[in-house]
C-alpha cells in the first residue's frame, strides 16, 4: 500500500499541487463572498479528481498490469485508490471547516450540523460512485458515466429539495447524521463492488 | 518449477488450446510462436493479468491463482510495455518498489541503475526503449527470485542492447537454481541461451523439445518433385514449394545418406512449422 499512494503522489504530484492551490483559492473565496459553498464543492471536485488522475495514470502506463504481476492483489489496489481520494477529501475537509471558522469569526458562521457535515459527506458519495464507474469502464467512458451520475443526482437533489428544506430547517442533527451513516454504507458498499469488478478485470 | 497444463482461453477472435508445458529448475526455456500464436497471453496468464477458462497453472507445487503475495513475488517478470510509471525517474522508482516487493533489495537496484548508465533524476518517459527495457530488467533482478518470467525483452532493441539483456539472463541463471522463461520471435537470441524450445502456433503446442535436440533432430533439405516423391514420407516434417523446387524441413537420421543439406535454425523450424504443407 505505502509504495501504491508513493507511486501516485509521485505521478499526481503536479496536478495535487493545482489542487491543492485551487482548495486555497476557493476556501479564500467562501471568506471573501461570505459563502462557504465554494470551499465545498472544490472539496468534492479534489476527492474525485485526484483518485482519477491516478488511474488514468495507470491505464497509460499499463501499471494494472505490473501490479497485478507483482501480486498486488485487487483488495490493496481498490482500496489505495479510495485512500487517495479520503486523503484528497481530507484536504478539501480541513480548508472547508477553516473557511467555516473563519466566517463564524467574522460573524457570519453558521451552527446548522447538517451544513457541517453535507459537504464532507458529498465528497465520500462523489467517491462511492465515480470509483467503481472507472474501475468498471476506464478512465474515459468513466468521465462521461460520472457526468451522467452527477446531473443524475442533482437531479434527485433537486426533486428532494421540498425535504431536504425541512429537514434543513427541522431536524438538522437527524439529517446530519443520516447523511453520514448513509455515506457510511454508500462507501462501504462501493469499496465491495470496485473489489469485485476489479478482480474480473484483464489486463 | 512452473507446470502449464492444458491451459485454455478464449477470446471472440483466438482461442488458446490445451497449452502444456514445463520450466524445469534452473533451465531457460524459450517460448517462440508468430505474433499473435499466443505467447503473451500464456504469459499473462502466469502472471496473473488474465484470468484462464481452462487447464492449471502450478508454480512449486502451488495453483498460481491461489499463491500468497510472498509466493507471487517469487516470479520476477518483465512485461513487454514495461508497465512502470513514465513519471518517475530510477530513484524515485526505487523508493516506490521497496514499498511494493517484500524482498527488495534496494542496493542492488541501485548498482543495477549505475551499472546499466540509467540517469537517476530523468523521468522514464524521456528514456529510449532499450533504457526503459534495462530499467524493466533492473527492477526484476533486484528482488529475490526463483523463475524469471520475459515477455518479448529484446523486440525492437538494437544487437548491443540484446547482448547486454541476454548476459544479464545467463547472469541470473547462472547458479543453476533460478529458471527463466523468455518469450521472444527473435529466434536468434533464443538459441544462445535457451535450454528448451515450447513453439505455439495459433494457440496450440507444436513442440516442446530440448533446445539442442532440436536444432540437432532436424535440417533443411532443396530437392525436386520427383526427389521429394521418393524419400520416405516419415522423414519429411514440412515442405515449402518454391519457384526452384522443394524445401524440405526432414528428420536428418531419416533421410538418405549424401542427400545435401544445411542445419535448421529456430526461424526456419518455425517457418515450416507455420507456413509449410505435410506430405
Amino acid at each position: 500500500m505505502k509504495g501504491l499512494l508513493l507511486k501516485d503522489f509521485y505521478n499526481i504530484r503536479k496536478q495535487a499541487g493545482w489542487y491543492a492551490g485551487m482548495i486555497v483559492l476557493f476556501c479564500a473565496l467562501s471568506v471573501v463572498l461570505k459563502n462557504a459553498a465554494f470551499a465545498g464543492t472544490i472539496g468534492i471536485l479534489a476527492a474525485t479528481a485526484v483518485p482519477l488522475s491516478a488511474v488514468a495514470y495507470e491505464e497509460k502506463d499499463g501499471w494494472q498490469k505490473f501490479a497485478a504481476a507483482g501480486g498486488i492483489s485487487a483488495r490493496t489496489a481498490v482500496a489505495e485508490k479510495y485512500l487517495l481520494g479520503a486523503l484528497a477529501a481530507l484536504f478539501g475537509c480541513i480548508g472547508y471547516f477553516a473557511s467555516l471558522a473563519v466566517l463564524a469569526a467574522m460573524g457570519s458562521g453558521t451552527e446548522n450540523a447538517a451544513e457541517w457535515v453535507l459537504p464532507v459527506c458529498m465528497q465520500f458519495i462523489s467517491l462511492s460512485v465515480v470509483l467503481p464507474l472507472v474501475f468498471r469502464f476506464g478512465v474515459e467512458k468513466g468521465r462521461t458515466y460520472m457526468t451522467v451520475a452527477i446531473v443524475l443526482f442533482l437531479l434527485a437533489i433537486v426533486g428532494l429539495f421540498p425535504l431536504l428544506g425541512n429537514l434543513l430547517a427541522d431536524g438538522r442533527i437527524a439529517l446530519a447524521v443520516g447523511a453520514a451513516c448513509f455515506t457510511a454504507l454508500l462507501l462501504a458498499a462501493s469499496c465491495a463492488v470496485s473489489v469485485r469488478i476489479y478482480s474480473k478485470k484483464e489486463f | 518449477m512452473l507446470k502449464i497444463d492444458n491451459l485454455c482461453k478464449r477470446y471472440a477472435n483466438f482461442r488458446l488450446e490445451d497449452v502444456s508445458f514445463d520450466v524445469p529448475d534452473g533451465a531457460v526455456v524459450g517460448l517462440i510462436g508468430e505474433n499473435g500464436a499466443g505467447k503473451s497471453t500464456v504469459i499473462k496468464s502466469i502472471l496473473g493479468a488474465v484470468h484462464p477458462d481452462g487447464g492449471e497453472i502450478l508454480f512449486d507445487g502451488k495453483k498460481i491463482e491461489a499463491l500468497s503475495k510472498s509466493d507471487r513475488q517469487k516470479i520476477a517478470f518483465v512485461l513487454d510495455d514495461v508497465g512502470l510509471p513514465g513519471e518517475l525517474s530510477p530513484t524515485m522508482l526505487g523508493k516506490v518498489m521497496s514499498g511494493v516487493f517484500e524482498k527488495w533489495d534496494a542496493e542492488k537496484f541501485r548498482g543495477f541503475v549505475r551499472e546499466f548508465s540509467l540517469p537517476e533524476k530523468k523521468p522514464l518517459k524521456e528514456f529510449s526503449k532499450g533504457m526503459k527495457m534495462k530499467t524493466a530488467i533492473a527492477v526484476a533482478l533486484s528482488y529475490e527470485s526463483e523463475l524469471l518470467i520475459l515477455d518479448e525483452p529484446t523486440d525492437g532493441l538494437d544487437p548491443v542492447v540484446r547482448s547486454d539483456i541476454l548476459g544479464m539472463l545467463y547472469d541470473y541463471n547462472r547458479d543453476g537454481r533460478r529458471a527463466v522463461l523468455l518469450s521472444s520471435h527473435i529466434t536468434a537470441d533464443l538459441e544462445k541461451i535457451c535450454d528448451y524450445i515450447v513453439y505455439l502456433h495459433e494457440g496450440k503446442v507444436v513442440f516442446d523439445e530440448e533446445k539442442d535436440a532440436l536444432l540437432d533432430k532436424y535440417a533443411v533439405y532443396g530437392a525436386d518433385e520427383r526427389q521429394l516423391a521418393e524419400l520416405d514420407k516419415d522423414a519429411v516434417v514440412r515442405i515449402l514449394r518454391r519457384e526452384y523446387g522443394v524445401d524440405i524441413l526432414a528428420v536428418k537420421e531419416k533421410m538418405p545418406q549424401g542427400f545435401g543439406f544445411r542445419p535448421a535454425c529456430l526461424d526456419d523450424i518455425m517457418l515450416f512449422f507455420a507456413k509449410g504443407e505435410r506430405i
